[in-house]
């Protein structure tokens, strides 16, 4: 595997742990998704990849070599897109995303015409020489490119998607997995578990600084393989209705209520769910095959955290 | 060595590009600052001898360049931690001070005209020779890394607010109590003492001699002390750059 993380730890001065005994690897050509709620140690994590923070125990290895203790090694082996994008004030994209392939070793000729094909596969042209404040969706998907222009061995991706247009977003998934098959490792961190579930190999859920999940998303999902998918909107105001006994591992979040529902039970779930519409309980529902999403809050609810 | 040549000139493009629309308006406010420190002096000593002027207008330079560093690059740090450009730059692969010698070098081409301007006019003004000797560009490089380390090291052990504060008060302390523009007797027994051990001194004593071949202390000792100084202060801002979270 290129990147291997085994048992790494990080407790900061006043005892927070910010992640403890992570451990995950990923090879070349593979997308990994690393997914998981706000303050979970994914940003932490991604840091100490960097060599930007060391971990308290635990080891990082890139290619065979410790790179906690051979920083710079992280530093020569990855390209790095941060979740707040990079400030480019007085640049144009193309400057910017030149400059960084140029930052990252590239020779002048290869990293123009590679940045010119990036910037037409994300439909950037528009803005490619204006040196003006770029909304958000188009900054991130300039660091983007600064990120992929001369791609590193490892690529990190933090929150790649966030504030992107669905037109842009499904034209740069398309650029994550033409990276990847271009021989780097990718480290996506997100938040968007149905995205990911798309797009990803192989990912690991983590919280409170725990891996409480790993695999592909199929493997991740087989034991809800033979169940659905129900997810109620609550009619605003009104209370959580009783559960019926058919409705396993239910869970909230705010209006919006999931479960999931074996094949069996499905005739018996709809004659509830509509019930509980026509009593103004709840405002609208869908049932579905299962989808990471379930996987996903069922670890994290699990693990008693919550987004 | 290349690489990291390589590195600081393409930093250099990117900071060029970050400030060029502000360029002119640096320019302009930099000679007419130094026209104003000329005029000024003439206010502030109203029958002001050409020693004296000497003494004034070839320590201007000195605070310029040390007021460079303890002002815009720590302002830098402190930006860049809060806008992310920090961050992303401590992840890239290149030398940890690449960023803080572009700095240097970016400010010191902002800056070199206007302080290069004030002296000339200076000299015609007060009527005192200049005699630009080839000391003048380790001597400015000196002076401008230690005061920029200074700077660095202060912004990044600290938060923004707190470091802003810590070193304006620095650049007040060498603004008045620092013997740059006026011979180090003038001042109280107990500064001389500390002045015998830091840098500034010195450097205002290079730097004159630098530009006007008039020594006001011994040269050697004063090129030994700020290269001290500087190299410790590099040192420390290395460990600081090298320092993970």
């Amino acid at each position: 595997m290129l990147l291997e993380v085994d048992g790494v730890t990080k407790i900061y001065k006043k005892g927070v742990k910010a992640n403890d005994g992570i451990s995950l690897s990923v090879g070349r050509g593979e997308v990994f998704g690393l997914l998981g709620p706000n303050g979970a140690g994914k940003t932490t994590l991604v840091s100490q990849i960097l060599g930007l923070t060391v971990p308290t125990s635990g080891t990082i290895r890139i290619d065979g070599i410790d790179v906690v203790r051979k920083p710079s090694v992280a530093r020569q082996s990855c390209s790095y897109q941060p979740q707040a994008g990079v400030p480019i004030d007085g640049l144009t994209p193309m400057q910017a995303i030149e400059l960084s392939g140029r930052l990252h070793g590239g020779a002048r000729s290869d990293v123009r015409a590679r940045a010119k094909q990036l910037i037409g596969a994300l439909a950037l042209e528009e803005w490619e020489h204006k040196a003006i404040t770029l909304s958000g969706g188009v900054m991130r998907l300039v660091s983007f490119c600064m990120a992929a222009v001369v791609p590193g061995r490892i690529v990190i991706l933090d929150e790649p998607t966030n504030d992107i247009d669905p037109l842009r977003r499904k034209m740069l998934w398309q650029e994550v997995r033409k990276v990847a098959d271009a021989g780097s490792a990718v480290l996506l961190v997100t938040h968007n578990v149905l995205e990911a579930e798309r797009c990803v190999d192989r990912l690991a859920i983590i919280d409170g600084g725990r891996v409480v999940g790993s695999g592909t998303p199929a493997a991740l999902k087989s034991d809800t393989a033979d169940w659905l998918h129900l997810e109620l909107v609550l009619e605003p105001g009104s209370s959580e209705p009783e559960l019926p006994s058919f409705l396993r591992r239910p869970a909230t979040a705010g209006r919006r209520m999931i479960g999931e529902v074996s094949g069996s039970a499905l005739p018996e779930a709809i004659a509830w769910a509509t019930t509980m519409r026509k009593r103004g309980v709840v405002e609208e529902f869908s049932i579905g095959p299962a989808t990471l999403v379930d996987v996903y809050v069922r670890h994290v609810t699990a693990n008693g955290s919550h987004d | 060595m290349t690489d990291s040549l390589r590195a600081c000139k393409l930093l250099f493009i990117w900071q060029f590009h970050r400030f060029k629309r502000f360029l002119p308006m640096i320019v302009v406010i930099q000679v007419a600052l130094a026209f104003g420190i000329v005029y000024g002096l003439a206010f502030l000593i109203p029958h002001i001898d050409s020693t004296t002027a000497l003494y004034l207008a070839t320590g201007a330079p000195t605070v310029a360049l040390l007021l460079m560093g303890l002002t815009v690059v720590p302002q830098e740090v402190s930006q860049g931690k809060l806008t992310g450009r920090f961050e992303y730059l401590s992840a890239l692969p290149i030398p940890r001070l690449a960023t803080l010698a572009t700095d240097v070098f970016f400010w010191l081409a902002a800056q070199l005209p206007g302080t290069a301007l004030a002296l000339i006019v200076a000299a015609m003004r007060f009527h005192f020779g200049l005699r630009i000797g080839w000391t003048i560009v380790p001597t400015i490089l000196l002076v401008a890394f230690s005061g920029a380390s200074v700077g660095y090291g202060i912004a990044m052990l600290l938060q923004p607010q707190v470091s802003m504060q810590l070193t304006s008060f620095i650049s007040i302390g060498i603004l008045l109590f620092s013997p740059i523009n006026f011979p180090m007797e003038r001042l109280p027994s107990a500064l001389q003492a500390i002045h015998r051990v830091l840098p500034v001194k010195y450097m205002g004593d290079l730097v004159r001699w630098s530009l006007s071949g008039k020594a006001t202390g011994s040269i050697g000792v004063a090129f030994a002390v700020v290269a001290g100084w500087c190299a410790l202060g590099l040192l420390t801002s290395y460990r600081l750059a090298t320092r993970r979270r």
